[in-house]
This record gives C-alpha cells, sequence and structure tokens, in this order.
C-alpha cells in the first residue's frame, strides 16, 4: 500500500513510519499542510494519514474539505488530540474516512488502515462469507463449521460478520465496539473480549484449527492461514 | 460625591413630581385667571351701567358729583373713575387725565394707570361712551395680589418640600444601599481572597436585595462546591496517576538498570505500555467528563428509544454476567421516547451495570428496568450487592472516590461521577437507592412526547426519522 503520511510531530512521524514500513507499505511523509497538500493533490495513494493541528495556514480538516471538493476520494485517517466526540464528528463531516485520537497503539493504526484500504476497494459483500471451513450465509443468517451447524445469538451473528468481512485483517476492540455495538466510548471491562470467548466457544472449541485468533497487543483476527 | 442609583432615581422622582405639579398648577392658573377677569369685567359693566343709568335720568352734573362722591369716600382707591367731556378733558374722578393708552371707544382694557394720590397700579378698565361724555371706570388689580402671591408662594413651597424631601429620601436610601451593598462588597472581597466560607447576609423578607443575596449564595455553593471538587480531584488524580506513572518509572528505570535478556526485556516494556493505557486511560476519563459538565454535548440531543438502548446493554454484558453466573434481567413495557443524547446515555447505563456486575456477589441478580413515570422515564439499576451506605452515598459520585469496597477492583473511581455529569446534562438527578440488600441507582429523563405523539399517529415515517437522528453518529465511523 502507498500511504501518505501528513505530520508534524518528529517522534509520532518516526514511530508511525517505521511502523508502516514494517507492515510493508510505502510511506510518502509531510511535515506542514502545504507539502500534505501538494502531495495529496499530485499523487496516487491508497489511504493517506493526517494530522488534524498543522503548522502554518493550513491544517489537516481544510486539507481534505479541498481534495473532496477536487473529486479525490482517497481514504483519509484523521488523527487528532482532539478527543471530544464533536470534534470527532467535525473530522468525519469534513470528508475524513475515519478518526483516531492521539495517543494512538500502533496496532489500532494499522488495523483501521487496513479496514479503509479495504473499504475503498468495495465492501466484501459476497455471501456466503467463507474462511477455512467456516461458512456464514448473510441471507438465510445459517452459520456452520465443517458440516457442523452453530447456533448464533443475533449479535454474536454480527460480531462473526464484521470478523468475516475483515478476515484475515487484524480488528481491535476499539472497532469492534463502534461497529457491532455501536459504542463510542471504553466500557473499561473487558466485555468485548468475553464476547469473543464466547463466539470461540461456539466456532472453535470443538475443532482443531482454530479461526478466531487474539492478535497481541492489537486485538483480533478470522484467518484459516498459519 | 459618587455616582448613586438610590440618589438618581429620587432625583428622578424629584423631578417627576416637579413635572406632575407644574401640569397640575398651570391649568388651574390659567382658568382662574380666566374666572377672575370674566367676573371683573362683569362688575365694571354693571357699575358702569349704573352710572350710565344715573346719567340718563338726572344729567351729566348729577353724575359728576356722585362720581365726587364715590372717589372722596373711598379709602385705599381700588376703585377708579373718570368723566371726561369730548376732548378729553377730565371732568370728575380720580384720574388726572385720560390713559394714553385707552383709546375713546366702548369695551374693555388691561392698562396700567396713574391715580391720584394711590400711584400707578395695574387695572382693568371698562370704557362706555355717553353722549358728549366719556366714562372710565376700573378696578385694581392689586385687590387679587394677596390671593395670587399666597397661590405662587403655596407653588414655591410645594416645590422646595419636595426637592428637600427627595434629596432626603435619596440620601437615606442611598445611605440604606450602602450600608447593605458595603456588607456584600466586604464578603465577596473576602471570598475573592479566597475564603469561600463566607456568605451574603440575607433577612427574612424577600426584597429584591435580599433575593439576589440569596441567588448569589445559592451561586457561590456551587463555587465551593466546584472547588472543593477540583480540589480534590487535582489530589485525586495525583494519586491514581501517580501509581501507575511509579510503576512505570520503576519498571523503565529497572530495564536500563539490569539490563535483563531480550524476551524479559520485550514483557516489560509490553507491561510499561500497559502502564501508559491506564494513564490514557483516566485522561479520557477526565477530558469526557470535562466535556460533559461544559454543557457541550447538549447539541447531540436527540429523540430516542430508551428501552432499546438499554436492551442493547443489558445484551453487551450479559456474557460477563454470565462469567459470575450473575442473574442479569432486564425490565420494560415497550418502547419509550426520551429526548437526550444516546451516546451518553448508552456509556451512563454501561457504566452502572459494570458498577453493578462488580458488585453483586456470585450468583448473584441484576435487574435493569425502564418504566413510564408521569411524563418522564426512569432508568434503574438495582444489584443485591453490598449496597451503599447512607453516609458514602454522597460521596460515591466524587470524581476519584472509590468506596472501601471496591479496594482492589478494577477502575479509576469516575465511573459514577460520570453517570451524575451525564444525569445533570439531562436536567434530572442520578439518585442512589437501597435495594435491601445493594445498591439501586434511578435516573429519570423527561419522555419526549412530540415524537411519541407522532410515532403513534404516524407510525413507520416519524417512527424512521426519529431513529435516523441517533445513527447519525453512529453510522459516521
Amino acid at each position: 500500500m502507498k500511504i501518505l503520511l501528513v505530520e508534524d510531530n518528529e517522534r509520532v512521524t518516526q514511530f508511525v513510519i517505521k511502523g508502516l514500513q514494517e507492515a510493508g507499505h510505502t510511506v510518502d511523509h509531510a511535515g506542514n499542510g502545504r507539502d500534505g497538500m501538494f502531495l495529496a493533490a499530485s499523487e496516487p495513494y491508497d489511504v493517506i494519514i493526517m494530522d488534524r493541528m498543522l503548522p502554518g495556514d493550513i491544517d489537516g480538516l481544510a486539507i481534505i474539505e479541498v481534495l473532496r471538493k477536487a473529486g479525490k476520494r482517497t481514504p483519509i485517517l484523521i488523527l487528532s488530540a482532539l478527543s471530544e466526540v464533536d470534534d470527532r464528528i467535525r473530522g468525519l463531516r469534513s470528508g475524513g474516512d475515519d478518526y483516531l485520537t492521539k495517543p494512538f497503539a500502533f496496532g489500532e493504526l494499522l488495523a483501521r488502515i487496513d479496514a479503509l484500504h479495504r473499504r475503498a476497494e468495495g465492501i466484501n459483500h459476497e455471501t456466503p462469507l467463507v474462511v477455512g471451513d467456516l461458512h456464514m450465509d448473510t441471507l438465510t443468517r445459517k452459520v456452520t463449521r465443517g458440516d457442523r451447524p452453530i447456533t448464533l445469538q443475533p449479535r454474536e451473528f454480527k460480531l462473526l460478520e464484521y470478523l468475516m468481512r475483515h478476515a484475515g485483517q487484524v480488528v481491535t476492540r476499539t472497532m469492534l465496539l463502534e461497529n457491532v455495538w455501536d459504542y463510542h466510548f471504553d466500557p473499561q471491562t473487558n466485555v468485548v473480549d468475553v464476547h469473543i470467548s464466547k463466539l470461540r466457544q461456539k466456532i472453535d472449541a470443538e475443532f482443531e484449527r482454530p479461526l478466531l485468533r487474539t492478535v497481541r497487543n492489537a486485538g483480533y483476527t478470522v484467518t484459516a492461514s498459519d | 460625591m459618587m455616582r448613586s442609583s438610590a440618589l438618581s432615581l429620587a432625583l428622578g422622582y424629584v423631578a417627576l413630581g416637579l413635572t406632575a405639579l407644574v401640569l397640575f398648577a398651570a391649568p388651574l392658573w390659567y382658568a382662574w385667571q380666566i374666572t377672575i377677569q370674566d367676573e371683573r369685567a362683569e362688575i365694571l359693566q354693571a357699575d358702569a351701567q349704573r352710572l350710565t343709568d344715573l346719567y340718563r335720568r338726572n344729567g351729566a352734573d348729577a353724575l359728576k358729583s356722585f362720581i365726587d362722591a364715590r372717589v372722596g369716600m373711598q379709602i385705599v382707591g381700588e376703585r377708579i373713575l373718570l368723566l371726561t367731556d369730548a376732548s378729553m378733558h377730565p371732568l370728575a374722578g380720580n384720574l388726572q387725565e385720560w390713559p394714553a393708552t385707552v383709546p375713546a371707544k366702548a369695551g374693555d382694557y388691561y392698562v396700567r394707570v396713574q391715580v391720584s394720590d394711590h400711584g400707578n397700579q395695574n387695572a382693568l378698565v371698562h370704557v362706555a361712551m355717553l353722549g358728549n361724555y366719556n366714562l372710565l371706570v376700573g378696578r385694581d388689580n392689586a385687590l387679587f395680589q394677596p390671593l395670587q402671591t399666597r397661590f405662587w408662594y403655596g407653588l414655591t413651597a410645594a416645590v422646595a418640600v419636595l426637592c428637600i424631601a427627595g434629596l432626603l429620601v435619596g440620601l437615606i436610601t442611598r445611605r440604606a444601599l450602602m450600608s447593605r451593598v458595603n456588607s456584600i462588597r466586604q464578603t465577596v472581597s473576602a471570598i475573592i481572597h479566597g475564603d469561600l466560607k463566607h456568605r451574603l447576609p440575607t433577612h427574612l423578607n424577600d426584597d429584591e436585595l435580599n433575593t439576589l443575596s440569596r441567588t448569589i449564595n445559592g451561586l457561590l455553593d456551587q463555587i465551593e462546591l466546584l472547588v472543593h471538587g477540583v480540589r480534590n480531584v487535582s489530589n485525586s488524580i495525583a494519586h491514581d496517576l501517580r501509581t501507575p506513572l511509579a510503576e512505570l518509572r520503576s519498571r523503565l528505570e529497572e530495564l536500563s538498570l539490569i539490563r535483563p535478556s531480550t524476551e524479559e526485556t520485550y514483557t516489560e516494556i509490553d507491561g510499561a505500555v500497559t502502564d501508559v493505557d491506564r494513564v490514557i486511560r483516566i485522561f479520557d476519563a477526565l477530558l469526557r467528563l470535562a466535556e460533559i459538565d461544559a454543557g457541550m454535548r447538549r447539541s447531540g440531543f436527540v429523540p430516542f428509544d430508551v428501552s432499546d438502548l438499554a436492551a442493547n446493554a443489558v445484551e453487551f454484558y450479559e456474557p460477563a454476567a454470565e462469567l459470575k453466573n450473575i442473574d442479569l434481567k432486564f425490565r420494560s413495557n415497550g418502547p419509550l421516547w426520551v429526548s437526550g443524547d444516546p451516546v451518553l446515555l448508552a456509556q451512563a447505563l454501561s457504566n452502572l451495570i459494570d458498577n453493578a456486575l462488580k458488585y453483586a456477589p456470585q450468583s448473584g441478580t441484576i435487574e435493569v428496568a425502564i418504566q413510564k413515570l408521569e411524563g418522564s422515564a426512569e432508568i434503574s439499576v438495582a444489584d443485591n450487592g453490598p449496597g451503599i451506605d447512607t453516609l458514602e452515598k454522597a460521596k460515591v459520585v466524587q470524581r476519584f472516590y472509590r468506596g472501601d469496597a471496591s479496594r482492589g477492583t478494577p477502575g479509576v473511581g469516575l465511573g459514577l461521577s460520570l453517570v451524575q455529569a451525564v444525569a445533570k446534562l439531562h436536567g434530572s438527578a442520578l439518585e442512589l437507592k437501597d435495594n435491601d440488600p445493594g445498591l439501586k441507582v434511578v435516573l429519570t429523563l423527561a419522555v419526549d412526547e412530540s415524537s411519541a405523539a407522532a410515532r403513534e399517529t404516524a407510525p413507520k415515517p416519524a417512527a424512521d426519522a426519529a431513529i435516523a437522528a441517533p445513527s447519525t453518529l453512529a453510522s459516521l465511523p
């Protein structure tokens, strides 16, 4: 993936560039709004990571608005130290696709970039969803593993559906909270983990090969490969 | 003199009084003058008529002697009489000559005349023509002078009394007001200098200053509470942040000193990241609280079904309850529309259930209930845990307060404060009741009658609109 990072803080820049390169991505960097605007408008990127507050007279949201007006549809993730709900709404209204507040865990950033890229390439609407020998038919709402039917509660179904649509990708707890439960806050206790372990009981417990795996310091992934 | 509102007010009233007095006196004066003039003119006409009759009956000489007799009789000289021949030569009377300003023509004239032995007088004169003779009868206006003078004196006295009384009342009011304002000022400056215990003096009566003082006292109570809260918070932040920061510091320092094996180093670094996450979590909770306290989220108010929101929260915690073998029950009588911030209420409710899960015993019960009361919706979360002492109830909503029972359980001690802040934002109070045994937390919200009614009359579209509103936020990312 070719990624543009517009960020003025050197430490954050280093940390993100290093991490993204290690994950196999190509990263361009702009340290101010002017350069960011120029690069974003002239080069084709898969994803743009945009800091909201930038030195100089052009801030992140202004760049996004200009890009959107110019018809650029590149997925944009906004990075910001402003965490209030209203700030978040303003950020997304300006044309951003996702919003991540600083400080953030790198795993969270990576997972969100992947999800954005995947979404831009077109949501996986195919049915049935298949991961290894796990099948999910979103129309008949039937789930089977091998030839064994699995009964899921509606919310468990939604959780598994989200995981399977992002099969092979890391999905963080926050992403699950936001997309499966529509909760935009931190529920303090590890309730998501409990839901996951319950789901795991149903789809993995009696099978040799686990599909729903925990990714340390990041979240979960559903994958058939090793 | 200092500008004083009491004094200005009193002076304003004086000016108003004076204007009223003038408005009252002027028409009176005018009417009075007109009446007097008319009456006098009539008297003079009657006089002239009598003299004319005498002249007609007995001739000019009789009139002359009559006039002479009359002039000789009067002492004060208030009557003016003059008879002249056609060439204006005086024949009888008390005027030396025909006044230059009076024409030899029948009518009434207001003139100044020179009366023999009595000096100048302002007089109203009536002129009558008697064949070859001219007759002038008049009355001195000075007759009415004392009355006029008294009128003017009266008016002046009234003005003076009004001015002095106004000024006095103004000064007295100012003094009284200043003494009360001064006491308020002293109290306030004591407060400014940091002694928040002071309160403005209030009396039993309900005058304006008292009402104001009471309102200000209410404000001071709130400020004291907030300042106290801030002080507590800073102390608690210091304490609660210091713990993970201290752990983090010692972890890192130890790493740098011991330089353990790579594997062990990674474990320690992961531990350090967890410590930092704990600090960030506390900060996030505080920022959220500050955001709610500032009342900024009121913009997020939309009508939504609180019953649905609660059902989702219960469902979310269901597996966690199962882990502790807790019976998590949900009771509701169908959709209940309220106006509020669904994101914050979901968080508040989740905090309450989370708390209940922490304190309910193994195999305990938790009941989340939505009840419709008169014009309001009651959300309650009840557990059968240890409950909270009456004494402790006020404290648990304080920021960072953690009851003895909660020592050793995870959490940053901000959960109930957040619920309280959310309740406050929605204009409702957070009630902590005894569940015998356990705690029952009750939140009351105003029912959104308009959307409830709209839903009943036009079920489908209205419901869609009402659902669409809260989910805009949710569907954004």
